[in-house]
């Protein structure tokens, strides 16, 4: 039988669990969206060895499982800060860092990845006749990205960073992995007492659920705010 | 003192690993199969002319697309048998493959149904009326022509959902499936959790160059299956 | 042969036939004109039922079908006998020049695939595309394909093909060579129903126009009739419209 007294309980619980978890959504974001900027234009401009590694990058975060990179960040950093600290002298247990800094890490770099692939298409699809005509007018490159190609660039790109987002947020769920105490652990938690587990899944279930249609909502309120000058055409 | 870090155990774990790829692909490619057929119904109500269907169909891809793997598996793993509990069924005993297979299903169904319907709406709709004005039917219509043209547009977008579901499935050691995150897991709790990092990055490798592998398979039918787009090549 | 009364068609609030009557007999070649949005497309749509018509009647042959309720068994059977060459000729893009030719005769009319490679092959000579058998469309300037739309009408030996503003898609340099085609299946019996805003190969070809203007029929009759002394004020306006002043018919 379902208890309802500790489902609503729990949903609080979870609940309480979302700053961490929009905490580290954005702190992911502000350091992926430029450099996953910037990568992509290394690779548009093919910069040497700065271009290949992006690439490979990309493929690794691509092509492995987010827990597993979590995995390998959450046991690699300790080995080298050990080194390091042993080297320098420095004593400082490592083990007292707080999980936020590796989620933190973590999520920056899988993110990152995933940006410098949307950032790419997207500079793709904007026409070269736009930075000839940028120049054309006495803009510099920089002022004619700043101020053409990357409003341009960032319409189309748009619905892919709200697909990132929502799946920055869900993976923070791995946050359990490091310890995080975000919105599925503190449910987890709160359902180990009485093996409530299903009362508990729900209530997690039910807060991503309203996160992520929240952040959805409001990506698409905001893509219709940078899109206007499209609507002339249509 | 031993090393902080070795090498060699990376090399020595993935002859380990590989045989539980077997479980890891059982799970995933039951979960292709009837997620495909799945997502086949549910753009077939998204594209109907139903408006309480196309609703529902949404409604649940949203869910879906908004629920984190790990917490559809536990829900799937706890919520099921207590559900079928309620109507007599007893679900305690079975595998915790079925219930892998359950989550990744519905999740799968959801991104097809998305891809197929995406890949349905981008063929001109003149093809389907060529079709029906050379006296094809409607039937003949859709598996000769728009089916051959809709799987070309879908193939690079159903690679990446296929490549998505590995990665995702590889949450399922969580509820206790011994694929190859399981056995890299057990592996490392034989070695009293020393030289974790070296398992983790074995395992990141199988699942690195799985994931190259069918990436360049993708492009390789796509290649195969779009003719009619190479414009330069033959004339 | 084909006979259409009283076709009524709505697209929402606007009403796009207002009630068109037609009547076609073997080896006509009828020419339809009108400014756009006069409803020629959606008549041509109507009677291959590519657009549902809200009502009246139309008899195919031995066929007769109310619009506001045909079977489908009986839209199949009149589709096999009527051929429909497309504005943006919709080639299919997955098959070469010759398969989309072949496509309705193997497998809407179930003839064996050695001779209708043969009669497609006829009819993409007859087109003059013997080069082209295996280019696939995107490989194809619009002049070919649309001669391929052609063929593919063609090949299906239909008691009757349906154009569908064919040159209208095409660049002006292209246009000659698709009006050409027409001009020579026509010269050979074929049945045809055009709508173009080719004056030139209404002059030339046609043996009826019908001109049409919000939905309706205005007027109808020869080349002669309808370009040198048409009888309706609104059918003259068009024409002064479409043909320049020094324009001189030769009929």
């Amino acid at each position: 039988m379902m208890n309802y007294q500790f489902l609503v309980e729990t949903f609080f619980v979870a609940l309480s669990g979302v700053p961490i978890a929009l905490l580290v959504t954005v702190v992911a974001l502000l350091v992926a969206l430029p450099l996953g900027f910037l990568l992509a234009l290394t690779r548009i401009n093919k910069i040497p060895v700065i271009h290949h590694l992006a690439k490979i990058y990309v493929s690794f975060v691509r092509g492995t499982p987010i827990i597993i990179q979590i995995f390998i960040i959450y046991s690699s950093i300790p080995l080298i800060l050990k080194m390091v600290f042993e080297k320098y002298h420095i004593t400082y247990d490592i083990y007292k860092i707080n999980p936020i800094w590796y989620a933190f890490i973590v999520f920056a770099f899988s993110t990152t990845a995933i940006l410098i692939e949307v950032f790419r298409s997207a500079l793709g699809t904007i026409e070269k006749g736009q930075l000839e005509a940028a120049h054309a007018v006495g803009l510099t490159t920089f002022q004619a990205y700043r101020r053409i190609i990357i409003p341009q660039a960032l319409v189309v790109a748009m619905p892919n960073i709200c697909t990132a987002t929502v799946n920055l947020i869900k993976a923070t769920s791995l946050g359990y992995a490091m310890s995080l105490p975000e919105i599925t652990l503190k449910a987890k938690v709160a359902a180990n007492v009485g093996y409530n587990y299903v009362e508990a899944y729900l209530d997690i279930f039910i807060v991503y659920l309203i996160l992520c249609s929240t952040v959805e909502y409001l990506f698409k309120r905001y893509e219709q705010h940078l899109s206007k000058y499209k609507v002339a055409n249509a | 003192m031993e090393k902080y870090f070795d090498a060699s155990y990376i090399w020595n774990a993935i002859p380990l690993l590989l045989p539980f790829l077997k479980v890891t692909f059982l799970v995933a490619g039951s979960s292709i199969v009837l997620g495909i057929f799945f997502g086949l119904l549910l753009a077939a109500a998204k594209l109907s002319s139903m408006k309480v269907l196309q609703k529902m169909a949404n409604l649940y891809t949203t869910i879906m697309r908004c629920t984190p793997s790990i917490v559809l598996l536990f829900l799937v793993y706890y919520g099921v048998p207590a559900l079928a509990e309620n109507i007599g069924i007893n679900l305690h005993a079975i595998e915790t493959a079925f219930f892998v297979v359950v989550t990744f299903t519905l999740q799968f169904a959801a991104i097809m149904s998305e891809v197929i319907r995406s890949s349905y709406l981008a063929i001109n709709k003149g093809q389907f009326e060529a079709a029906v004005s050379v006296g094809l039917t409607r039937f003949q219509a859709y598996r000769r022509i728009i089916f051959p043209q809709a799987l070309v547009i879908a193939l690079p977008n159903f690679g990446n959902a296929m490549i998505a579901l590995l990665q995702e499935g590889a949450l399922a050691y969580t509820i206790g499936l011994i694929d190859i995150v399981g056995k890299a897991n057990l592996i490392i709790a034989s070695n009293i959790n020393a030289h974790a990092l070296e398992i983790y990055i074995a395992l990141a490798i199988v699942y690195w160059v799985l994931s190259i592998v069918i990436e360049k398979f993708f492009a390789m039918l796509e290649k195969f299956f779009g003719k009619g787009k190479i414009t330069l090549e033959t004339t | 042969m084909l006979t259409i009364k009283n076709i009524h068609k709505s697209f929402g609030d606007n009403e796009i036939l207002k009630g068109v009557d037609l009547s076609i007999d073997k080896g006509d070649v009828v020419v339809i004109l009108g400014p756009s949005g006069s409803g020629k497309t959606t008549l041509l749509r109507c009677i291959n039922f590519l657009e549902k018509a809200d009502q009246g009647h139309a008899t195919f042959g031995t066929i007769d079908v109310d619009f506001q309720n045909v079977k489908k068994k009986d839209v199949h059977a009149i589709r096999q006998r009527v051929a429909f060459v497309f504005q943006n000729y919709n080639l299919f893009t997955n098959k070469t020049a010759l398969e989309n030719v072949t496509e309705g005769l193997v497998i809407g009319r179930k003839i064996a695939k050695a001779e209708a490679i043969e009669i497609g092959k006829k009819a993409l000579d007859k087109v003059g595309l013997s080069e082209k058998y295996d280019a696939y469309p995107s490989q194809l300037s619009g002049g070919q394909q649309q001669r391929v739309g052609i063929a593919r009408a063609v090949a299906l030996n239909p008691d009757i093909i349906l154009f569908d503003e064919p040159t209208s898609a095409l660049d002006p340099e292209l246009v000659g060579e698709v009006l050409t085609v027409m001009k020579n299946i026509a010269k050979e019996g074929t049945t045809m129903l055009v709508v173009t805003h080719e004056m030139g190969f209404a002059k030339d070809v046609a043996n009826r126009v019908i001109f049409m203007d919000g939905g309706v029929v205005v007027e109808e009759g020869s080349p002669h009739d309808i370009f040198v002394s048409p009888k309706e004020e609104r059918t003259k306006k068009f024409l002064k419209r479409v043909i320049p002043e020094d324009y001189t018919f030769y009929i």
